[in-house]
This record gives structure tokens, C-alpha cells and sequence, in this order.
């Protein structure tokens, strides 16, 4: 009952606000209500005509009776400091799961007056605060902290002020249509498993040379027996292959095979930790997911194009 | 801390501002300790802000609320009652902002502000008092607002003037609910004043009283007379009747000591016009009322009693406003009952035995009470009697015979009471009548001021045929305080008003100041008359003559109206599309640079850059190369890159320019202008 009243909610305030990129804040878009102090005022008001009934005390009627009024004044004072602000969705930083992304709002005001103590959050964001009296805009920043991979909307802006008696609070739920794409939570792991010469049918990701020395794997049946990395053997390390990489040909393959027999969530946080390890280290690599192939690069662009498509397999990519 | 919890540093001073505005009209009435109290949760809290101090823990706290307590009990009594109620109310206040942390703490502070706005009107609602108020109103609502601007550092203007704005708008719709909320009585029984600060007449009176009060110039009460104002002469104010005489000590009979079948007040026979007028007393704590002998009066609450006085059932805690119809030559209790005859003759059995004597030696030599009357009245006019301020004192028994025979100087009370006294020894039924005599007369608005200084006490004496004859001892003695008043009385003297040295009424020769304060207490009457008297029967007739009548619709047709027809222009002024961008601080100061060039013929061409213009000016003036680049340079680095080129912050930049611009005004050096720009 209770959840389908929210749903209705939900789709009411939908209805009555849009999702839009810009959004100007006016009459249809702005909730008033008296705050908790503004009931607790109303109480002293109470009080205050008592003492005035009962000491039949006419300036103190008068006084109570202008405060009375104030409150109802302020409404619209409350209501103006919201009325005419434009908030616009700047960009929404991308982010690992399980990290804070960062959201990048703007907030311009009116052109008809000064605008003090914006509380602006998302539900479940950090809080920022604004004054808008000297400058006509300003940039938040709001920091979210993102649990799942995907296309990751942090729902309805609130944004809210009680200036300026703080009697009354005016608020809006703006959807800003932003969205923070999420890459999978990197999970480091000691190794590549299944490294193998480049293969045909894509079993292998790395291609091993002999050129420069990238690392240590358990011994595997076939291994050339000169890579075996002897002195470990002696030092009873366990029969090790010594890993090279060819200047040649450099380029590795991510594939989504090499991580057989785990979850679909922990293959693509491992094959996110090695995106970055290659990524750091100027290798080239490349990645292939059931469906998708993507041509081994380097590079800044080629790396958010495949982390892209690990934070998204799987799921709908949202039409820009 | 959470940063929108945080009290602003410019709500702070605002509190603080609050915090002596409030005590300030409170000040007189409070214990000094209390006022050591602010000071102390000032310096306190000030420093807790420097951070050198820090908030007090809680047993300090506990152990503050505690003494507090104990101090208002110790200097009071009580902790019932309204003045130590208020004290403790502004003990908290003070203590409350020794603990100011976060923003919920200072809207208690300032709903607490609020509060003692409201309790000070319990004890006056003076115009002075009423302005003071709208002042600290004001003052709370300013720091409510800066309460809400985090961040605001500089003292910013716009916040006193919002508030002000807010309270403004509120005004009208205030008035509407003020003349039309239904005005009920009291719903329980409320502290009342302590009678500590009784001002005016006592409930008994021995020598020295009257004289005592006739130091003070404050005012009793106003009259507007609805005709013509009678002779000051026949301004005898009735406020109370002493009819027994116990050791020296005149007082009246009290309400139970009067015999059920004696309270009802005996049938006048009125005849004529009355004299109408109405009365507005100031707070007395009192319950007697004035009027003109006869009075009656129809306003609620004002009863009369079997001596033809009118009272009101409890002491006038605030000023009270009644009508009264006076016929001035009725006769009042034309047969006297045995009860009432037997009360007033009655004597103490012993003392003054010459008064007695003289008393009776009179009125053998006489055939009628009345020529008994008229020789005792020549009798203080003949002999070396002086009526004075400064009568010395009197002390011991038999003080009468000691004022009559051997210090013959009193004032009004003494011959008052020894008339009384000489007319009771020969049988003659007479009461001393204590009141006011006279007034001030202010022409602004044809009212009768009484001020504490007509004190006076005379004498009734009951003739057969005639009643209870107004009989004024006083008038023999000196006629010039029953024509003029005490002032011109004592002018040889010059006692009047001795002990207030500084009272406006001494001033009443400068003219200018007289007419002053003439006009000041005009304003007060209205005041008082419109705002301070409203109550059910005025606000009846204010909706009867503008509505028609008094139904729950009209109340509702009113207050909706009314709210829609304030809040309507003010949301239209607050939502008006304004076609102009607002000018920063920056660009006004610019223009106004530019205002003073183009008065030496260099106007800004639209579309010209700042520093094309200043290339421009610089080719015309060159005497004021170095400014021009300077003004111009500053204003460049404020509008476009809002960082000042030196470092610092743009408030000082701001500054900077703003001072940069204020001195240069070349307009002052016109011969040096003149030249170089025809040149």
C-alpha cells in the first residue's frame, strides 16, 4: 500500500515536473510548508494571545497579531527565494562502483533579487550550500557514493531553503536527467589466467615474447622450459614460467573467456583492474566480450571507451 | 558542526544588538544583578566567539539556572507574580545566549525576544514604549533573517531592510486583524503586578500625604468633555471618601463594614443637561475611579457606591477608559439614615480637646450648620494660617489642635481634616473628600490634563434640605489654588515640582517646549483613546458603522478580503518581471564614473571597451593619466577576471575600487578641464 503510494507519488511529481536538463524553478514546480520551527513559532504565537486575552492587553494583541501576519508575509518572501532559480546539469563524472562520483550542477539565479541558503542534495548525496548574491551562477558539486555498474541516476534534486525566517520551507524535486555512468568495481587479481600465444579462436589475451620481462605465472604443461624461472625453483618457490612480452607485438587481448567460472560481476571487476594495469603502463590492450570486440589501443579515450563497455554489458545504454 | 546548524557571524551581532535592545525598556524594574547577567553572557559569548572561552559544560549550566532562580526568589519574594516572572524570562534570555551554538538555540533566543516585546506592554503602553517595541521587533526579525544567510561575514544592509520590508507588508493586515479578532475577558485568573509601584491617591490619608504626592508631575488621568469645558473652579475629581478618623489617620468604611441595607447608593433626583465627558486613567493599581459630584456612569465595569463614589470591581492594572454624566448641582442623600448620621459624626473619644472646644464655642455663637461652615472657613481666613507645601511636621497626639493653634501651616489635607473634625464635634455630619482639584487645560485638543500635583482633599458637610455640600477649606485659605492651581499657589514658595527638577511641566514657560509637550500629550490621548481602549464596545460600533453588524460571516468576508488585498500587491511587487539586469556593485561604481566624465564633455560612446575609453580620456585630460588608468585597470581585473591583481580578496578589491572612483572628481579643478579639453 504503502509502496504503491510512493509509485503514484513518484509518477505524479513526474508529471508535474519533468526530467529536463535545465530546469527553471516556478509556481509548478515549488512546494511550501511551514518547518518544524515555524509550528513551533506558531506555539509561541498561541502563548502570546493568551497572555493577551488574558491581560486584556491591546499592543500585545497588536504585536501578536503582526507576528501572526509576518508568518504569512514570509510565505511569499520564503517562496521567492526559490522562484526564478535555473538549475542546470552540468556534467556527472564517471566513477568505479563502490567510489563517490562527482555531479556537477550549476544554479543561476533570477534577475529580480539575491538568493541565500540553498540546500541542495540528492537523497542520498553530500549537501552543498549556496548564496547567490554576488555572482549571477555557481557551480556545486555534489559527491554520491555508487554501489552497482551501469547508467546510475541519483534520482530527484531536492533543493530547499527556509530563508528567510526559516518559519517556512520551500522546497522542489528537480530530475535533472543526469547520469553518472558507473565502471565495474576493480578487483585486483595476481595474474592473468590462461595466458597464451595469441590464438585464432581468442583463447588467449596476452601475447607472450621474449623481449621484456612482464611477470611471473605457475608453470603450465607446454611451457618453454627455458622460461622456467629456475632460481625460484631452487629458492623452493614452486615451478614458476618467466612472462615476456614482444616489443613486436605488444597488444593484449582482455577477453571475457580467460575469467571462465566466475560471476559475470567479478569477470568484468577483474578484467577492470587489468584495463587499468595496462592502462598505466602504456600497454596496448584490447577487449572482447560476448558481442563486442574492441581493436587493441592505448590511450585515454580508448580506455573510457572500454571501461564503457564493461560498465554497460550487459545492461541497456541510455539513448543520449 | 554541520554548516547550515552554524549561527552566522553577522547574526550574532544582530543577537547581541537584540540582546541590550530588549532589557533596555525593562531596565528600571529589574534587580541591578540581572542587568550584571547580560554583561556577563555579552563578554561571555564574545569571547566564546574569539575563541579564547569556551561554552560553559552543563553543571555550570545547571548551576547558572539554579542561582538564577534563587536571585529573582531572594530579590523579589516570589517567583509568582508578573515582575519576577518577566525578570526570570530575562534572566533566561541572557543565559540562553551564553550557550548559543547552533541555529535551533538562537530561534529559541528569538522567539523568547519576541515574548519579552509582549510582557513589556503588561506594564505600559506608552506611545514611547509602543516605538521602542516596533524597534526591537525590528531588531529580532533582522537577526532572524541574517540567522539565514550562511556565509554573510560583512554587515549587510539588506538585511535590516528586508525585515523591515517583511514587517511593513505585514502592518495593514495586522490593523484588519487587530480591529476585528473577537475581544473575549480573561480565561483564567493571571498574575497581577505587585503593588509596590503604586502611584496616586491611597486608600487612607494622614498629614502629609497629599503634599507628598503633589511632588510628581505625572499625569492621573485625561478628560475630553463632550461641551464646553466648566471653570476650573468646579473641577472637584471625587475619588475617595473618608469617612472615619483613627488615630490621626483619615480612611474610608469599607465595603462590608457598610450595612447590607446602607450599599446600594440612594435615589438621586437629576435634573437638566448633565455634563458628559470621558475619562482616561493611567494604570493605578488602584480600584477607585474620579468623577464630578453627582456621577454615574454607564460603561461597563464602573459601579457606585453608597457615598456617590464610582469604582471598578479590580485595580486598574492598565490604562482604563470610562464615560461618565455629572450633574453638578443635584443634591446627594437629602435624608441621611441613623447609620449613616451616626458614621459620620463619629469621633475618636479622645483628643484635641481645644479643637473640640473651639468647635463647640462656634457653633453655639452661630444658628445654622451653615453659618457654622461659613464661620470656620473665616475663621482660617482671618487668623495667620499659610498654606505651604512645607508644613514641618507633626508628631505626638492631639495633631490638630497642634496645627490649629500652634504651627498653622498645612496643606490641603490638614485643613481639610480639621474642618471635618471641628464640624463633627458639634454634631454636623462631614467626611473629608479626596480627589484632584482642577486640570490642565491642553488647547491642542480641548482635553483636561490632571497630573498627581492636583492632589487635593476637601471637605463634604450634610445640610438638612440641601445633602452633602462641597466644602473646600482650602479656598479660604489660599484662593488662588482653586483658581490657578498648586503651581501659581506656591510660586512665593517655590516648591512646585521641587523634587523633579527636570519634569517637562517646570519648562511650561518656553513656549516652544510647552507647546511641545502639549502636542506630545495629545497624541497620547488619541493613543490611548483608539488603541490602549479598544475594546468589545468600540470594536461593535466600529463594525456597525462600517458593516452593518457583527456576524461570523463578516469576520470571515473581512479577514479573507483583507488577506487577499495584502498579499496580493505584495506578491506582485516581489514577482514583477524587472526588464533591467541587476547592476553589480562593481559596474554601479563604474557608471558612476563614467556620470562624472561626461560632465566634463567625455561621454562613454555604447560599445566602447573601458580601456578604449580610457585611452580616449587619457588623450583629452592627461593631468589625470595616472587616475583614468588606475580606475580603469581595477575595474577591469573586478568585472572580468574577479580577482584583484594584487592578491586579496574581492572585497577588497571592491574597495579599493569603489575608494579609487570616490576621490576622483575632477569636476572640482574646472579651469584646468576647460582648458584641456578645447585644446
Amino acid at each position: 500500500m504503502r509502496q504503491r503510494g510512493r509509485a503514484r507519488f513518484g509518477q505524479w511529481v513526474n508529471r508535474r515536473i519533468p526530467p529536463a536538463r535545465e530546469i527553471t524553478l516556478n509556481q509548478r514546480r515549488i512546494f511550501i510548508f511551514p518547518s518544524r520551527v515555524g509550528f513551533f513559532f506558531g506555539l509561541c504565537l498561541l502563548v502570546m494571545l493568551m497572555v493577551a486575552i488574558n491581560f486584556e492587553n491591546n499592543l500585545s494583541y497588536a504585536l501578536t497579531f503582526l507576528l501572526a501576519t509576518l508568518f504569512l508575509v514570509a510565505t511569499l518572501h520564503t517562496y521567492a527565494n526559490l522562484s526564478g532559480l535555473t538549475i542546470r546539469a552540468l556534467r556527472a563524472q564517471p566513477t568505479f562502483a563502490g567510489q563517490q562520483s562527482e555531479f556537477h550542477i550549476m544554479v543561476e539565479r533570477s534577475k529580480q533579487r539575491d538568493h541565500y541558503g540553498l540546500h541542495i542534495k540528492w537523497p542520498q548525496s553530500t549537501e552543498s550550500l549556496a548564496n547567490l548574491t554576488e555572482d549571477d551562477r555557481v557551480n556545486i558539486q555534489l559527491h554520491m557514493l555508487v554501489t552497482n555498474r551501469g547508467w546510475f541516476n541519483p534520482g530527484r534534486l531536492l533543493i530547499e531553503s527556509t530563508y528567510p525566517l526559516g518559519l517556512l520551507r520551500t522546497w522542489s524535486w528537480i530530475d535533472l536527467d543526469l547520469h553518472a555512468l558507473v565502471y565495474p568495481r576493480p578487483l585486483a587479481s595476481l595474474e592473468l589466467p590462461g595466458l597464451a600465444t595469441d590464438t585464432p579462436d581468442g583463447a588467449a589475451a596476452m601475447v607472450s615474447g621474449n623481449d621484456d620481462f612482464f611477470g611471473f605465472r605457475n608453470y603450465q604443461k607446454g611451457d618453454s622450459l627455458r622460461q622456467v624461472h629456475w632460481k625460484g625453483l631452487a629458492k623452493g618457490q614452486g615451478m614458476q614460467t618467466k612472462q615476456y612480452t614482444a616489443y613486436a607485438d605488444r597488444s593484449v587481448w582482455l577477453d571475457w573467456d580467460l575469467f571462465a567460472g566466475l560471476g559475470t560481476e567479478q569477470r568484468l571487476s577483474q578484467l577492470c583492474y587489468w584495463v587499468l594495469a595496462f592502462d598505466s603502463q602504456k600497454e596496448e590492450y584490447g577487449l572482447r566480450l560476448p558481442g563486442l570486440v574492441i581493436e587493441p589501443a592505448l590511450g585515454e579515450k580508448h580506455r573510457d571507451r572500454v571501461l564503457k563497455a564493461l560498465a554497460l554489458f550487459g545492461k541497456e545504454d541510455r539513448p543520449l | 558542526m554541520n554548516i547550515q546548524q552554524q549561527v552566522p557571524r553577522n547574526a550574532l551581532v544582530w543577537i547581541f544588538i537584540c540582546l541590550f535592545a530588549l532589557v533596555a525598556p525593562h531596565a528600571a524594574r529589574l534587580p541591578v544583578w540581572v542587568l550584571v547577567v547580560y554583561v556577563i553572557a555579552f563578554v561571555w559569548r564574545l569571547q566564546v566567539h574569539r575563541g579564547r572561552w569556551s561554552f560553559p559544560g552543563s553543571w555550570v549550566k545547571v548551576a547558572m539556572t539554579f542561582s538564577a532562580s534563587l536571585g529573582i526568589y531572594l530579590s523579589y519574594g516570589t517567583l509568582i507574580g508578573l515582575e519576577p516572572t518577566v525578570a526570570l524570562l530575562l534572566t533566561a534570555f541572557a543565559l540562553k545566549l551564553i550557550e548559543l551554538s547552533q541555529r535551533k538555540d538562537a530561534y529559541v533566543l528569538l522567539f523568547l525576544g519576541y515574548f519579552i516585546c509582549v510582557t513589556e506592554f503588561l506594564f505600559s503602553q506608552d506611545i514611547l514604549i509602543t516605538l521602542l517595541s516596533v524597534v526591537n521587533v525590528t531588531l529580532v526579525t533582522t537577526a532572524l533573517v541574517a540567522l539565514h544567510q550562511p556565509g554573510e561575514h560583512q554587515f549587510n544592509r539588506g538585511t535590516i531592510k528586508l525585515a523591515s520590508t517583511m514587517l511593513l507588508q505585514a502592518v495593514p493586515l495586522m490593523l484588519v486583524v487587530f480591529f476585528v479578532f473577537p475581544r473575549f475577558g480573561p480565561l483564567w485568573t493571571v498574575p497581577i503586578k505587585s503593588h509596590t509601584a503604586k502611584t496616586g491617591m491611597s486608600d487612607h490619608m494622614k498629614p502629609g500625604d497629599v503634599a507628598s504626592l503633589s511632588q510628581s508631575g505625572d499625569v492621573a488621568f485625561r478628560v475630553k468633555f463632550e461641551g464646553e469645558i466648566p471653570p476650573k473652579s468646579e473641577l472637584y475629581w471625587r475619588g475617595l471618601v473618608f469617612s472615619r478618623l483613627r488615630q490621626d489617620v483619615w480612611s474610608g468604611l469599607g465595603f462590608y463594614e457598610v450595612p447590607l441595607s446602607e450599599r446600594r447608593p440612594s435615589e438621586v433626583s437629576t435634573s437638566g443637561n448633565p455634563l458628559s465627558y470621558s475619562i482616561i486613567m493611567e494604570p493605578t493599581q488602584q480600584n477607585w475611579l474620579y468623577g464630578l459630584h453627582y456621577a454615574r456612569s454607564n460603561s461597563p465595569g464602573v459601579m457606585q457606591s453608597s457615598d456617590f463614589r464610582l469604582f471598578s470591581p479590580g485595580p486598574l492594572e492598565s490604562e482604563n477608559m470610562y464615560s461618565v454624566n455629572s450633574w453638578l448641582s443635584a443634591s446627594a442623600d437629602e435624608s441621611l439614615s441613623d447609620w449613616r448620621r451616626k458614621a459620620e459624626t463619629k469621633l475618636p473619644p479622645l483628643g484635641n480637646l481645644k479643637t473640640r472646644e473651639l468647635a463647640r464655642e462656634l457653633r453655639s455663637g452661630v444658628s445654622s450648620d451653615e453659618e457654622f461652615v461659613d464661620a470656620i472657613l473665616a475663621r482660617f481666613n482671618v487668623e495667620p494660617y499659610v498654606y505651604t507645601l512645607r508644613p514641618g511636621a507633626l508628631s505626638g497626639d492631639n495633631q490638630i489642635d497642634q496645627f490649629l493653634f500652634q504651627s498653622q501651616r498645612g496643606f490641603c489635607e490638614h485643613f481639610a481634616s480639621a474642618f471635618v473634625f471641628m464640624m463633627r464635634s458639634a454634631g454636623v455630619p462631614a467626611r473629608v473628600v479626596a480627589g484632584y482639584q482642577g486640570g490642565e487645560i491642553n488647547p491642542v485638543n480641548k482635553t483636561v490634563i490632571v497630573h498627581q500635583f492636583d492632589a487635593h482633599a476637601w471637605a463634604e458637610v450634610w445640610i438638612e434640605g440641601k445633602g452633602w455640600v462641597r466644602v473646600d477649606p482650602t479656598g479660604a485659605v489660599s484662593p488662588d489654588r482653586i483658581e490657578w492651581g498648586l503651581e501659581e499657589a506656591m510660586q512665593a514658595e517655590g516648591s512646585f515640582l521641587a523634587a523633579a527638577p527636570l519634569s517637562a511641566l517646570r519648562f511650561r514657560n518656553v513656549p516652544l517646549l510647552n507647546m511641545l509637550r502639549l502636542r506630545y500629550d495629545a497624541i497620547t490621548y488619541r493613543w490611548q483613546s483608539w488603541v490602549v481602549g479598544f475594546d468589545r464596545e468600540r470594536q461593535f460600533d466600529l463594525l456597525q458603522r462600517f458593516f452593518g453588524g457583527v456576524s461570523t460571516q463578516i469576520f470571515a468576508t473581512i479577514l479573507l478580503g483583507s488577506w487577499v488585498l495584502v498579499l496580493v500587491p505584495v506578491a506582485i511587487s516581489l514577482f514583477r518581471k524587472k526588464d533591467t539586469h541587476p547592476v553589480s556593485r562593481w559596474d554601479k561604481q563604474y557608471l558612476i564614473f563614467c556620470g562624472r566624465m561626461a560632465k566634463l564633455g567625455l561621454v562613454r560612446a555604447p560599445g566602447e571597451t573601458p580601456g578604449q575609453f580610457a585611452q580616449r580620456a587619457v588623450a583629452a585630460l592627461p593631468v589625470y593619466a595616472k587616475e583614468l588608468e588606475q580606475i580603469t585597470r581595477q575595474y577591469n581585473a573586478i568585472a572580468y577576471t574577479k580577482v584583484d591583481g594584487s592578491g586579496g580578496s574581492m572585497g577588497e578589491a571592491l574597495g579599493r575600487f569603489t575608494r579609487a572612483v570616490n576621490r576622483f572628481k575632477p569636476a572640482r579643478r574646472r579651469g584646468v578641464i576647460d582648458e584641456t579639453v578645447s585644446s
